[in-house]
């Protein structure tokens, strides 16, 4: 929670939009995710969300699919995913989260699953099929927050006041608020709604606003000025890594977060 | 007649049936879930809806189906008498009918447009392209890839009926994939759209609602029978034909009930068979629900196999996987050889050709009529009838003949 904290003390005193983007663990290769994390960081993201393949993403499209069958056939599981966190996270000083679907955690077990999460030095997680109507039977929420873990919780456009109202009781670090129905990596048009939207949440929600989903490029960074906290990319990243031949890939990735933090900063607006 | 009752195996009103069910989904779809759960329990206590779904049951799907004494089987088993429910005598060939034209009527209460669904033989998909053709909706189907491949027929019809039927080449390419595309589907588009799930499983309130649109297979087999079955017996893909089944009598504890699932090249070995209960099948939470699942150490959906693709399905619906773990139903499982044989068997006694997924539970019939007394009556849920299957049964039973008359229709029409 405190890495959380100071960085988006960092973020508002560089007088920028935060930015997170996102990764899938052993995609397109073990050896690769580390570095393309690296590369990020590098290039000046603030937070970065380690999804942990599944077979069944049920809120990611085509891309982020795709990653996460082609990790699977490299082997990855819970393992790999810890152990990655762990070797990331002495290396780098911004915040990690697990992102991941509910079902590889309960596999798990939530209990386990929070504590190895936090001895490997995560600072949240994102699991968006873990609704908290469900938390009575599952103590998931109660298991993250006894070991100082941010649940991320993903809103949409969708979500009444009546559930903002009792999500906000259950908030830490920041919301991530899905820019419009559907699932990853398709385009969003940032319609004058947004600012309404976002503007419906924060009236219940008292911690940052991320934003996300259709968030490809620079000039969309620019529509969230002002408007969200965090700015939160991710099939952009995965299609960049698909394109681009094997000695290209970190370099590339590289240059486009440079160009996404470029446009983050409310100067250059 | 009553189309909605309560059992006391029914889920708590978050949808959980004992550790079974509940609704795992994400934010964006729980204001769609719960306005589907309003609507649902609106239905329940509108009278007008029930008369007006009776009436599409009897004038448009041919309801009643005949409960059907098979003596001939009876006489060659040699054991208790055998009761056929026969839903393939249903309009488009199906149990999947009553839940289609019933969720139907309830999107078009609801002023929905569009309907989505997911299919694995094709069955559902082909009653919901039905009534979208009927009622005016635009209609999707999703469909994996190797389903589309090995059930064309179903597929032209679909199209025929006007309906778009969207190949899934993502994941196993079969039915887990086609409901994980129906829902991103409708992720992007829960106002307008109507899920139209066509079994017992998903988020709450899917696993309910099916069941209630399939409770009168069981109603009517207990108006039409003089007294009360000693055994129920229908195969279980996500479950729908077996509860529908099965409901009207899970209070009665006198009455034995046996599920049978896909045992396909034999249960040993994971990959080779879609027996979640019989096989090993562990607790998981996919698809917006908790039950039993083929899954891997790290929790992913393992490939399922079947001769029959509406039982080729990784979990099994909550309902199932509670009356399970309460041992209120025995689940067993049938083989694909098993299951040819039972399909031969009906035919060639009672001139019955049944669904391959049917013929799993005949093929369970034959192994438990012998050891019973002839005083005792079964009851099977022949769930469809089996023209659909005729590109697998044709290329299993009779291959030459079948090759050569492919070869024949291809080169002259080609």
């Amino acid at each position: 929670m405190d890495k959380i904290v100071r960085q988006f003390a960092k973020i508002k005193q560089e007088e920028r939009i935060g930015l997170m983007t996102h990764v899938v663990i052993g995609y397109p290769s073990m050896k690769e995710t580390e570095k393309i994390v690296l590369a990020m960081v590098e290039a000046g993201v603030d937070f970065i969300e380690l999804q942990m393949p599944f077979s069944d993403p049920l809120a990611d499209g085509p891309a982020i699919m795709q990653a996460n069958q082609r990790a699977l056939q490299n082997g990855i599981g819970m393992l790999d995913n810890l152990a990655l966190m762990k070797k990331l996270s002495s290396q780098v000083n911004i915040p990690l989260f697990f992102m991941g679907y509910y079902n590889t955690v309960y596999n798990y077990g939530g209990e386990r699953f929070c504590q190895a999460a936090a001895r490997a030095g995560a600072s949240g997680l994102i699991i968006p099929d873990m609704p908290r109507e469900e938390e009575k039977r599952e103590g998931f929420y109660a298991a993250s927050r006894k070991n100082g873990l941010a649940n991320i919780i993903v809103v949409s456009p969708t979500t009444t006041a009546d559930r903002l109202k009792k999500i906000s009781r259950e908030v830490k670090g920041f919301v991530y608020c899905m820019a419009r129905s559907g699932v990853t990596g398709t385009r969003t048009d940032f319609s004058k709604n947004l600012p309404k939207y976002l503007g419906r949440v924060r009236k219940y929600v008292k911690v940052p606003l991320g934003v996300g989903f259709g968030i490809s490029q620079g000039a969309d960074i620019k529509k969230l000025l002002g408007v969200a906290e965090v700015a939160i990319v991710g099939s952009a990243v995965i299609n960049l890594l698909g394109k681009s031949s094997s000695v290209r890939r970190i370099s590339a990735v590289n240059k486009f977060i440079k160009t996404l933090v470029k446009a983050s900063f409310y100067g250059n607006s | 007649m009553k189309l909605f009752f309560q059992t006391k195996y029914d889920a708590d009103k978050d949808g959980h049936f004992g550790d079974f069910g509940g609704r795992y989904m994400p934010e964006v779809l729980v204001p769609a879930l719960e306005e589907l759960t309003r609507a649902y329990e609106e239905i329940k206590r509108d009278k007008v809806f029930e008369r007006e779904l009776f009436k599409l049951y009897k004038d448009y799907l041919g309801r009643p189906t005949p409960l059907y004494l098979a003596e001939n089987l009876t006489r060659h088993l040699g054991g208790a008498k055998i009761y056929l429910k026969n839903e393939g005598l249903l309009h488009t060939g199906a149990h999947k009918m009553n839940n289609s034209i019933a969720q139907a009527l309830l999107a078009k209460k609801m002023g929905k447009r569009r309907l989505i669904a997911e299919t694995g033989a094709g069955q559902h998909g082909l009653a919901v392209a039905t009534v979208a053709a009927k009622f005016g909706f635009a209609c999707t189907i999703y469909m994996g890839a190797k389903d589309v491949a090995r059930q064309q027929p179903n597929v032209f019809f679909m199209k025929q009926l006007g309906a778009e039927v969207v190949a899934v080449e993502e994941g196993t390419k079969t039915l887990k994939d086609a409901v994980n595309m129906a829902i991103k589907d409708w992720l992007a588009d829960p106002d307008d759209s109507y899920f139209l799930l066509g079994s017992t499983v998903g988020p709450h309130p899917y696993p309910s609602l099916v069941r209630d649109f399939q409770s009168i297979i069981g109603l009517e087999v207990k108006e039409q029978l003089t007294k009360r079955p000693d055994y129920l017996v229908a195969c279980v893909g996500g479950g729908s034909n077996a509860i529908g089944l099965f409901n009207a009598f899970l209070d009665d504890q006198a009455v034995k009930m046996i599920g049978v699932e896909a045992g396909g090249q034999g249960v040993a070995k994971i990959g080779q068979h879609a027996s979640r209960l019989t096989g090993r099948g562990r607790l998981g939470v996919v698809e917006g629900f908790k039950s039993y699942f083929l899954q891997d150490k790290e929790g992913n959906i393992q490939p399922t196999a079947s001769i029959s693709a509406g039982l080729d399905y990784a979990g099994i619906g909550p309902e199932h996987g509670s009356l399970y773990e309460s041992k209120r139903v025995q689940y067993t499982q049938a083989t694909d050889q098993e299951a040819l044989r039972a399909y031969q068997l009906l035919a060639q006694k009672e001139g019955i050709l049944a669904a391959l997924e049917s013929a799993h539970a005949v093929a369970a019939v034959i192994k438990l009529a012998p050891k019973l007394a002839k005083s005792k009556t079964i009851v099977v849920n022949i769930s469809g009838r089996g023209d659909k299957d005729l590109f697998i049964t044709a290329d299993k039973l009779d291959r030459k003949n079948w090759r050569r008359y492919l070869k024949n229709q291809a080169e002259n029409n080609g």
